[in-house]
């Protein structure tokens, strides 16, 4: 079977030095110079607001210890002080880091929502719509959860435990070796836990996985299900993937409970050591009661932090895995020679087809293809399912690139013109008539948003339409739903029609444009097009006869190789491919 | 008065947090039992944990007067407390994961159960997208919050209740500016909680909006290509994503001042007794231990005390998502499947005064029909006429809004819907493959039906000789993971799929539209030829497809009509342009 896209990438993510990606978004962010200096300061600052207050509680004691009540009032006034410039310097961080977090997140997917527009168009048929919608919205969430609430307090956290370190150190030498005896112990075991943490999290991921791909099968497919009456044996496929997730879940819920558990008895055994070894210096007159309360506080400050990275580890995997997605998005080389819609091109002579050929993998689609379409040309492309008739028109429309030969427009290679005046100049009906959500108007008036609304409905009378949309609640301003859902196919081609004709464009690609439009409003648009198309080039490719009359030329293509061409009464006097679908179609009218 | 009812209209917004808590009651029913344990636990451990800071002011006590052995009996009692602490809290811990993990299931299995039942009209009104993101995250924001609730939100409760307590015992005045710190810690929950309320709810509308609108840019890629509105997009898409940029900042500026705010009031409740417990331990010469006990309790609450903060936006997300997860659980636009009763139909349908309307128009006005059993009916209209709403009614996609439709002499709305639909096979023009083999496909709904006879209903379908080319043949994937297939294959595969199944109707909504002229017309010849004993329902507005039917009816600004000379009845329906060499040599001419 075929490797898919995301199978490929996985294996991408899995071999490459793992942080990468992770360093270059933090180079990103760091790029934020201002906010991100802020950040920084404002961390440093609570963590050393954070370090002071239980020796600033210390010293308190010892000033109680000795009666005095100006030291003591002293202390105890810079302890409050201190949680006060801990409260604003947290509060600008608060704001700081998800300025940094969101800012980033949104570059990040407003980057990769760009080069969408521009990666090659064979990258959509790679690559699975709700891949892409998940690494771009879900990916980007948990990176943001993760830069937003985790990662700064987490480092906030590590930066306390760092300069507390470094305070007790100078406060008191031995009784700092004694409070730290615990933390090898407790990274040790963090560590040495992470190979099945990471096991849990991988089988939990892969069964949510499983939950939220079945459910989208069965949204999309819902109308199939309740047809042929399956809801219970899909609510049973959809209950057994349940079940594994619960299980999943439950497996790692056990560690990670048990993991709390043991944390608690270490953080004991910890302060523990601080008394017992504090008690025998005090007794020896090397330390202060004050002090030794401050170790204490100390010691219970490391855990929270250990504790939050530990948690941090799979948010950490999760978010390394979106960010390496998000950006192998970004990073996806971009169709060449885009340019810009400003350009004006102009169409003079002709368009040249010389030695063409086209694969999608196995097999010519297209072979050997020479044809000439002289400018204001009406050209029909016959054949049956699967002669190549739309691997032409994707070529022409510059969706694919020819693998041999070459497609000139007046001369110049299409490859060297840029993608996008050309399109001004050439505009496709497609045979899947996509609608955006929003109006029956917004969708015609979204490609030329200078027209106007009036425009759009003379338009609809010019082309004998308005019978099609009679039945619309709202006429034009009817809503067409998700996907044009709301309309019936025909009624999703004629909006498909206006939309390329609004644009009034030199060449027009029709790929099938009436196949689901009944026969009579089918000649009118016929009748009208005579007229609209008086000055233009017509590429038109169909496996039925009706719109044929429009064509001076026909081109019949059996797989992927031209073999019939001529005018239709040429054709249909010449006894083969094209007179036998004739035939089949009009034999008995 | 007033205020009494303000207060409580105070205490109920405060309790407000907890209605996450009671929606879920129903979900963990069964459970009540761990649900309590997880409680009891929660009350054990909290206590157990605030004897620690007590245990280390006896320890300071013993140290100040240089009982070393006392240090070590007191360090005993700290391993004591902290091992039941641990083991209450792996309770704590384990049982809210269960509970929660449990609750989540149950809810899943719930919404889904609802989800199949919704009737057509509820799918007209949203989207896929939304849809899913309700089934997934917004349930797993309730599960979330009821685990932080068990884990978390309760403990800390606990902890305060117990703290004040501990305090009190100490001494009465701690307690006293305990009691104080409390309310003003609760009050700026409430405030906190109500600020950010509405902000989340944007956060997530915007987040919908961002991925509705990465769907049909991506589905829709080759209309934004071609017609080079690629700029519009990018436009648009970074709007939303500034939209949602700017909500996320307000929440910002809302946690970094009420976040923060609440360990500032626990520590200077602590900077009041490490003070007054200074000034009466000089004055009395008192021992400092317990003085360090009532202060180490306050920095023992400083951190639930500040993750309070969050724990009140995860109850926010929670209660953002059960509100949208109630759409689906409310029994409104469902229709009861699970009737599996059979009866015995016939094929005979009878359309009485059925009228229709959509959104205010009246679509279709007094259709009346007979079709005998086995006979072959084509019905004809313009697009856009009514065609399909008219025959969805048939299997009950939608119900007319007037007049009855029978089968046999029975009303379709008295026959249940899982043996209607078995007898009345509708193919949609739209095909939804699932993912799996072709033959899976085909026979998904008649589980155990030999090769033979999906062989059978795929040659009558044209689709078994294309098949069969297939290395895999009819173990070829489809779908995700397998082959792609063309719009007609799909459509032919669709129709295997309804043939298959033996239905006593068969509805073919232009279910071949993309299928090429030659083989439609000899799909139709092969059911006129095998499938003699179903009645056959066409739609069509192909005149090819005529002739194979017993009678053709069209369909006309609502109402139905007879078709007897096709040449004159169709005119304005199915005459198209006309194909003669007369009019081409013409068209030449343009």
């Amino acid at each position: 079977m075929a490797r898919t896209y995301e199978e490929i990438e996985d294996d991408l993510i899995k071999t490459s030095s793992g942080s990468a990606p992770f360093r270059r978004m933090v180079r990103e962010i760091l790029g934020m110079r201002r906010d991100s200096a802020i950040l920084v300061t404002t961390v440093v600052v609570t963590a050393i607001a954070g370090t002071l207050y239980p020796l600033a509680l210390g010293y308190a004691v010892n000033a109680i210890l000795g009666h005095n009540i100006r030291l003591m009032e002293y202390f105890a006034g810079s302890f409050f002080l201190l949680y006060v410039i801990q409260f604003f310097s947290n509060r600008v961080r608060t704001i700081k880091s998800t300025k940094l977090a969101q800012t980033e997140i949104k570059s990040l997917r407003d980057r990769a929502f760009t080069n969408l527009q521009y990666v090659p168009e064979d990258f959509y048929s790679k690559v699975k719509t709700g891949y892409l919608i998940s690494r771009i919205t879900n990916d980007a969430e948990t990176l943001s959860e993760f830069l937003t609430f985790q990662l700064p307090s987490v480092i906030s956290g590590i930066s306390t435990v760092v300069v507390s370190i470094s305070i007790m150190f100078y406060k008191d030498f031995d009784l700092t070796l004694y409070a730290l005896i615990i933390i090898p112990v407790l990274m040790a075991f963090t560590i040495s836990i992470q190979p099945r943490v990471r096991d849990n999290y991988l089988r939990t991921r892969k069964t949510i996985a499983a939950i939220t791909g079945n459910l989208a099968e069965n949204i999309a497919a819902i109308r199939t299900i309740k047809a042929f009456n399956v809801e219970e044996k899909v609510q049973d496929k959809y209950r057994g993937l349940n079940q594994e997730n619960f299980t999943a879940n439950m497996r790692a819920s056990k560690l990670s409970s048990s993991y709390g558990a043991i944390i608690r008895l270490l953080e004991a055994a910890g302060i523990i050591i601080v008394i017992l070894a504090g008690a025998l210096q005090l007794i020896h007159g090397r330390t202060t009661v004050g002090l030794l309360v401050a170790f204490i506080v100390y010691v219970q400050e490391f855990f929270d932090p250990v504790i939050q990275l530990s948690q941090l580890y799979n948010s950490y995997q999760s978010s390394l895995v979106g960010i390496a997605r998000i950006y192998g998005i970004i990073d996806h080389p971009a169709e060449e020679n885009v340019g810009d819609t400003n350009e004006k091109l102009v169409f003079r002579d002709s368009i040249e087809i010389t030695g063409l050929s086209f694969s999608y993998g196995q097999g010519d689609a297209l072979s050997k293809i020479d044809l000439k379409i002289r400018k204001g040309e009406k050209i029909a492309i016959v054949g049956h399912t699967g002669a190549g008739k739309t691997t032409l028109s994707n070529l022409l429309l510059k969706f694919y690139h020819p693998v041999v030969g070459e497609i000139r427009i007046d001369g110049r290679d299409l490859a060297d013109i840029p993608t996008r005046s050309y399109r001004k100049l050439m505009t496709p009906v497609l045979q899947d008539p996509f609608l955006f959500r929003g109006t029956v108007l917004e969708n015609i008036l979204f490609v030329e948003p200078s027209a106007t609304r009036e425009q759009v409905e003379s338009l609809i009378e010019r082309f004998g339409l308005s019978g099609i949309f009679a039945s619309l609640p709202d006429g034009v301003d009817t809503n067409v739903g998700e996907m044009g859902r709301n309309l019936s196919e025909g009624q999703r081609q004629a909006v498909s029609i206006l939309r390329a004709f609004v644009r009034d464009p030199e060449i027009l690609i029709l790929d099938e444009p009436t196949s689901q439009i009944d026969p009579y409003s089918e000649k009118l648009i016929i009748e009208a097009l005579r007229n609209f198309l008086r000055e233009k080039t017509l590429i038109l490719i169909t496996h039925r006869f009706s719109m044929i009359v429009l064509a001076e030329k026909i081109v019949v293509l059996q797989n992927g190789n031209i073999i019939e061409e001529g005018t239709f009464n040429e054709l249909v006097k010449k006894n083969g491919v094209f007179s036998g679908m004739y035939r089949i179609q009009y034999g008995d009218t | 008065m007033a205020i009494l009812s303000r207060i409580s209209a105070g205490a109920k917004k405060v309790l407000g947090i907890f209605y996450p808590f009671k929606f879920s009651l129903p979900y963990l029913k069964g459970r009540y039992g761990i649900v309590a344990v997880v409680i009891i636990a929660g009350i054990v451990s909290s206590v157990s944990r605030l004897l620690i800071p007590v245990f280390i002011g006896e320890a300071v006590t013993k140290i100040e007067n240089l009982s070393y052995s006392g240090v070590l009996s007191v360090g005993l009692l700290i391993i004591a407390a902290s091992a039941v602490t641990a083991v209450f809290q792996f309770i704590v811990s384990y049982g809210s994961l269960y509970v929660s993990q449990k609750f989540e299931y149950n809810l899943r299995n719930d919404a889904f159960w609802h989800l199949l039942r919704k009737n057509y009209s509820f799918y007209e009104g949203q989207t896929s997208g939304d849809l899913l993101s309700r089934n997934t995250m917004d349930v797993h924001a309730v599960r979330n919050f009821l685990n932080n609730l068990f884990s978390q939100m309760l403990p800390t409760i606990f902890l305060i209740v117990f703290a004040l307590y501990f305090l009190f015992s100490i001494n009465p005045y701690f307690a006293l500016i305990f009691l104080v710190a409390v309310p003003l810690l609760i009050l700026t929950g409430a405030i906190f909680q109500k600020k950010q309320r509405t902000r989340w709810r944007r956060i997530r509308t915007y987040y919908g909006l961002m991925n509705e609108r990465l769907q049909e840019n991506i589905v829709g890629n080759r209309v934004v290509r071609g017609f080079s509105a690629e700029d519009l997009e990018i436009q648009r898409f970074s709007q939303t994503t500034g939209s949602y940029y700017d909500e996320y900042m307000e929440v910002a500026k809302l946690r970094g001042f009420y976040n923060n705010i609440m360990p500032l009031i626990v520590s200077a409740a602590a900077t009041g007794v490490l003070i007054y417990g200074g000034y009466s331990d000089i004055i009395s010469s008192a021992a400092v231990g317990p003085l360090v006990a009532a202060v180490n309790i306050f920095s023992l609450m400083s951190s639930p005390v500040s993750s309070f903060g969050r724990l009140i936006v995860f109850s926010e997300n929670a209660r953002a998502g059960i509100e949208r997860i109630s759409t689906l659980l409310e029994t409104s636009m469902e229709e009861d499947v699970d009737n599996k009763n059979s009866v015995n139909l016939s094929g005979s349908i009878t359309i009485r005064d059925v009228s229709f309307h959509k959104g205010g128009k009246k679509i279709l006005k007094g259709i009346n029909l007979e079709i005998r059993p086995g006979e072959f009916t084509a019905i004809t209209g313009r697009t856009g006429s009514g065609k399909t709403t008219l025959v969805s009614m048939i299997p009950r996609f939608y119900d007319p809004d007037e007049g009855d439709i029978l089968i046999g002499t029975k009303d379709v709305r008295k026959i249940p819907l899982a043996a209607l639909r078995r007898h009345v096979s509708l193919v949609p023009q739209e095909i939804n493959l699932l993912s799996g083999t072709i033959r899976e496909n085909i026979s998904f709904h008649r589980e155990g039906i030999s090769l033979a006879d999906v062989r059978r209903a795929a040659r009558i379908a044209e689709i078994d000789d294309f098949v069969m080319s297939l290395p895999d043949g009819y173990d070829t994937q489809v779908g995700e993971r397998g082959i792609t297939l063309s719009g007609g294959q799909k459509q032919r595969v669709a129709l295997a799929r309804t043939i298959a199944g033996l239905p006593g109707v068969i509805i073919l909504d232009d279910a071949t539209s993309s299928v090429d002229p030659e083989t439609e017309l000899r799909i139709f010849n092969n059911i006129r030829q095998e499938i003699r004993s179903a009645t056959i329902l066409l739609v069509t507005h192909r005149p090819s497809a005529l002739k194979y039917a017993d009678s053709v009816w069209k369909l006309e600004n609502g109402e139905i009509f007879p078709v007897i000379d096709v040449s004159v009845d169709l005119q304005g329906i199915t005459d198209g342009i006309r194909m003669n060499f007369y009019e081409v040599d013409h068209g030449k001419d343009i």
